[in-house]
């Protein structure tokens, strides 16, 4: 007995003195273009797929993936992940090829994943590989690039990929010209004061509002928040786009203009004075249902973040039902009419 | 611990115990309204009879067993089992049943003709009054204020757990339930200010829920009543600037204004309440500065939400217009 603890006892400190010896006298050669050993590459990639496979969610909680969406992942993917990916019919260029490992043209890489194994590796990222986790805790934001990256598994080309935008500038390929947003996922700036505008940017800048998608976008472009703001606000009317489905009955107008004793009144800070000093919040009339509705769930369950006042509006969240929500952002829509 | 030691610890307890029940705005053995006073009677009355029969037990445990400790004739042991076993509980019990059920009845006994509504919420009290005959209530809040001489209808409900409303010094302890009204009334005695309390444990802030009780002379009380039942007059100063800019009116009202929010409190005449935040904390400028800047720092988990990004004479001047709300 005593024999094997003793054999033991050394094959360990050889052992670590064998260890010892790759880290601290540099012995392993982290060269990407000397590559893996031989076997190397398969077992990384079979432990890469299993994992993802294991631990993506449960396809029932899947939103419907629509054109709408792909159009906001398609933007962000252009501006986040097609430096390494390359978009649809482009070929990446030589030094991400000499990356390792080497991140693959997004024709390949949208394999034959399901829509929940592309939205767990986009949202969680691949340790050691390059892949990022998404800049923000947000689940919902993530959807919208799965719903691009279905369309790339379909055989998207570069005439559809190319035509898939809003305006020429930066912020107008998602937000349209001037803000004026034709898309019910991204909120129309035409309508808001530059002063929040300016200060929704500096949110997402440090990092206090969450949303993967702005975060990237409030960090690449450097133009001052005021320029930009500048450029991207106004006193536009008209109705913003409607729900994608049936609207709750229920009386949205008394909700939001006395609240009820759980839930504050809106129009105390989004009312139509549009005064500043007299209604604190920004303008909701015209803004588009389904993004005012993944706000207010955002603000429900603590998520949102935003400016100094963003507690407020968690607190005043915190006990609308879903249909509460949906006939809230529904009423808030239509009356950019009025 | 000697027995002589100990002796003196138990008699100092005693003390403290009989001191602490006596007097203080929250004491039901410092009766201030008729039902209190009953059941302060009844209390000392059932104290009495628990003495005695306290002192006969144990009389007699000390015969048999230090003064007669000889087995007992038949005679003598079936008269102490008869005698102090059955008749005496017997006659001490129904005679204090016979006492004290006719006393029940007074404690729901119908209201004068004045109803106030309490709510419990967590953790403070919507107060409604209405007068005999008014089809309106009257809305305020955290403080509940009755004439003196007068049986007042308390109607009570709660928003969203059980809670309990109790006043010690004006009568007995009422469960509040959410979706349920129970009642009951309160005749106080004499005018002051008594203190009430959340009986029923309700959550995080259970222990900072309270009230004062303000038994007002009627024709005062006739005269604060008119005067709550009217608008707010708004203080001068930019205090209402930052009430709007804050959007405070989203849950609170001041009536006479657009703010009409249901959430909180009413402040129509915050300024004229004898206590802030529910019996929590005085009524004072700097107390009210604190409260606004964390209410969650004085009383966890309360609904009201942080404004620490206000700066310290933000917070002065709304505080200073809030006190001026009388």
């Amino acid at each position: 007995m005593r024999t094997v603890f003793k054999t033991l006892a050394a094959l360990a400190v050889l052992g670590a003195l064998a260890g010892g010896a790759v880290v601290f006298g540099g012995l392993y050669n982290v060269s990407a273009r000397a590559g893996h050993f031989p076997g190397v590459p398969w077992i990384l990639h079979t432990t890469f797929r299993r994992s993802v496979a294991l631990r993506a969610p449960d396809p029932a909680d899947t939103p419907e993936l629509t054109d709408e969406m792909a159009m906001l992942g398609r933007n962000h993917f252009e501006n986040a992940c097609s430096q390494c990916h390359a978009a649809p019919g482009a070929t990446r260029d030589a030094t991400i090829r000499s990356m390792l490992p080497e991140p693959p043209h997004i024709e390949a890489a949208v394999g034959s994943w399901s829509p929940e194994e592309l939205w767990w590796i986009l949202h969680e990222g691949v340790k050691m590989s390059g892949m990022p986790h998404w800049p923000s805790i947000r689940d919902d934001d993530v959807w919208p690039v799965v719903a691009f990256l279905v369309r790339v598994q379909d055989g998207m080309d570069a005439q559809a990929y190319g035509e898939m935008v809003a305006g020429d500038e930066y912020c107008a390929a998602c937000h349209g010209p001037g803000g004026a947003s034709d898309n019910p996922h991204i909120p129309r700036l035409d309508i808001l004061s530059e002063r929040y505008v300016a200060m929704s940017l500096r949110t997402y800048r440090e990092g206090l509002r969450e949303s993967g998608i702005m975060r990237h976008a409030a960090t690449e472009v450097t133009a001052p928040e005021g320029d930009l703001a500048a450029e991207y606000h106004g006193e536009a009317g008209g109705p913003g786009l409607p729900l994608p489905g049936e609207v709750p009955d229920l009386d949205a107008a008394a909700l939001a203009r006395t609240g009820t004793r759980e839930v504050p009144s809106c129009e105390t800070c989004h009312g139509g004075a549009r005064d500043e000093a007299l209604a604190p919040g920004p303008r909701l009339e015209g803004q588009h249902a389904p993004y005012l509705a993944a706000q207010l769930r955002l603000f429900r369950d603590g998520i949102r973040g935003g400016g100094p006042r963003w507690n407020l509006m968690a607190q005043a969240a915190e006990h609308l039902s879903d249909d509460e929500i949906l006939a809230l952002a529904a009423w808030y829509a239509a009356r950019g009419g009025e | 611990m000697t027995s002589a030691t100990g002796r003196r610890f138990l008699c100092l307890a005693a003390v403290l115990l009989v001191a602490g029940c006596e007097g203080g705005p929250q004491s039901a053995l410092a009766p201030a309204g008729r039902d209190a006073s009953d059941l302060a009677r009844l209390f000392w009355i059932m104290l009495a009879g628990a003495v005695v029969l306290w002192i006969a037990l144990n009389g007699l445990f000390l015969f048999v067993t230090r003064i007669r400790p000889g087995a007992l004739s038949r005679g003598w042991a079936e008269g102490i089992i008869i005698g102090g076993g059955i008749a005496l509980p017997l006659v001490v019990l129904t005679a204090l049943l016979v006492y004290a059920l006719p006393l029940m009845p007074a404690q729901r006994a119908p209201g004068d003709g004045l109803t106030v509504r309490v709510t419990g919420e967590q953790w403070w009290w919507r107060v409604e009054y209405r007068p005999e005959g008014a089809e309106d209530w009257v809305t305020s809040a955290n403080e509940i204020r009755l004439p003196v001489g007068q049986r007042t209808e308390i109607e009570l409900t709660s928003g969203e757990v059980i809670h309990s409303f109790w006043i010690p010094a004006l009568g007995g302890k009422t469960d509040m339930f959410p979706g349920r009204t129970t009642r009951m009334t309160l005749l106080p005695e004499e005018a002051g200010i008594f203190r009430g309390q959340c009986a029923e444990f309700c959550g995080l802030s259970h222990a900072l829920m309270a009230l004062n009780a303000v038994a007002l002379e009627p024709a005062e009380f006739e005269a604060w009543l008119a005067a709550e039942a009217g608008p707010a007059t708004l203080p001068r100063g930019e205090g209402a600037a930052l009430f709007a800019r804050e959007g405070c009116g989203a849950c609170h009202s001041v009536r006479g204004t657009d703010w009409a929010g249901q959430v909180g409190p009413d402040l129509t005449h915050f300024g004229s309440r004898t206590s802030l935040a529910a019996g929590t904390l005085p009524l004072t400028r700097e107390a009210l500065v604190g409260w606004i800047a964390d209410p969650g720092a004085v009383k966890p988990g309360a609904e009201m939400p942080s404004y620490g990004h206000m700066t310290t004479d933000e917070l002065a001047t709304l505080s200073d217009w809030l006190m001026g709300l009388q």
